[in-house]
């Protein structure tokens, strides 16, 4: 009676360690959580860079939006600028496209648009406050938030391939 | 004036690739600081290796804790702050897991092999050393059907 039990036992905790290194293992250890998809995305109210009006999020209501956060000092973001200019014109009248600049300056900002190109609305974030509470973990990170204002998911990657984005483009505008 | 240039020159190039200074804000009263603070110790940076928000100089871990100041000088309890990030990261947010639910395994689970293995020595101890095994005899011998030993046995009984 005593033999089945301790073998039993033994074959759990074998099990269970198995179970915690294979997923342990099978897990990208730098990866951070991302909790906020599939929930209402946060509201805020923060100036355009380029006539330094209040822009809330409500503004964009029953619309399909895509918000980048952005830094210029990020080379990923100046890697995948091009592809967001194209996936602007490309989408518009169908996604509002918004880009939220954070742990940066104005002057910065204006600068490297002057001479990257400013196709859509640019908001500045001065004190990462709007950042914080989307979750961000690192820069870029680009949301795809449906017409119910609800985040569908973020990518917490650069875009250098236009086709990829217009594959996460779909699951917001259907 | 050269020299006033090249500075300038020279702070130019070190602002590329990282985040230039953020403005500084202001600390709350001195009791509601050491909860900022205290808090802060308990909250994982969102962007560096296994700091917390109140011991990283990255300047968005210092958003993190302005986030913390906000909240707590809204009255937020401790609980409220923690969910708040816990929401946004998973409880990956917190340099310790909480002592509840799936993560209380993490607590209970080793200290419950250590006792398993406490009782296993009580257990082997109380029992005392094993005693040897008892010394066998001479097996006795079966009664021979040799004719020549019940001669030999004969003989010598005369």
């Amino acid at each position: 009676m005593k033999k089945p039990i301790a073998v039993g036992s033994a074959l759990a905790i074998i099990a269970l360690t198995v179970y915690v290194m294979a997923k342990g293992f099978g897990s990208n250890p730098h990866e951070v959580p991302f909790l906020l998809s599939g929930k209402p995305a946060p509201a805020f109210t923060i100036k355009r860079l380029d006539n330094d009006q209040p822009v809330s999020f409500s503004d964009f209501k029953g619309k399909p939006l895509v918000i980048n956060f952005w830094a210029t000092w990020c080379g990923p973001c100046q890697t995948e600028h091009p592809v967001l200019d194209w996936a602007a014109k490309k989408y518009e009248g169908q996604a509002v496209f918004l880009g939220i600049v954070f742990e940066d300056n104005e002057q910065n900002t204006k600068r490297f648009l002057a001479q990257n190109g400013w196709s859509f609305v640019q908001l500045f974030d001065p004190k990462s406050t709007v950042a914080v509470d989307y979750g961000v973990s690192g820069v870029p990170e680009t949301y795809f938030i449906d017409r119910n204002g609800i985040i569908n998911h973020k990518v917490a990657a650069p875009f250098v391939d236009p086709r990829e984005f217009a594959a996460h483009m779909e699951t917001i505008l259907k | 004036m050269l020299i006033a240039l090249s500075l300038v020159a020279n702070l130019a190039l070190a602002q590329e690739g990282y985040a230039p200074q953020r403005p500084v804000t202001d600390p709350l009263d001195a009791t509601r600081e050491a909860r900022v603070q205290e808090l802060g110790k308990h909250l994982r940076c969102a962007v560096c290796q296994g700091v917390s928000i109140a011991d990283s100089p990255a300047s968005m871990a210092r958003a993190q804790l302005d986030k913390v100041r906000e909240l707590v000088a809204q009255g937020k309890t401790d609980e409220e702050i923690y969910a708040y990030f816990v929401e946004r990261y998973g409880e990956w947010a917190l340099m310790e897991p909480k002592k509840s639910g799936v993560t209380l395994g993490l607590w209970v689970f080793p200290l419950l092999l250590l006792a398993v293995g406490l009782y296993v020595i009580w257990l082997q101890s109380k029992k005392g050393p094993t005693p040897a095994p008892p010394v066998s005899e001479e097996p006795k011998s079966e009664p021979s059907t040799d004719e020549y030993l019940a001669k030999v046995r004969a003989d010598l009984e005369k």
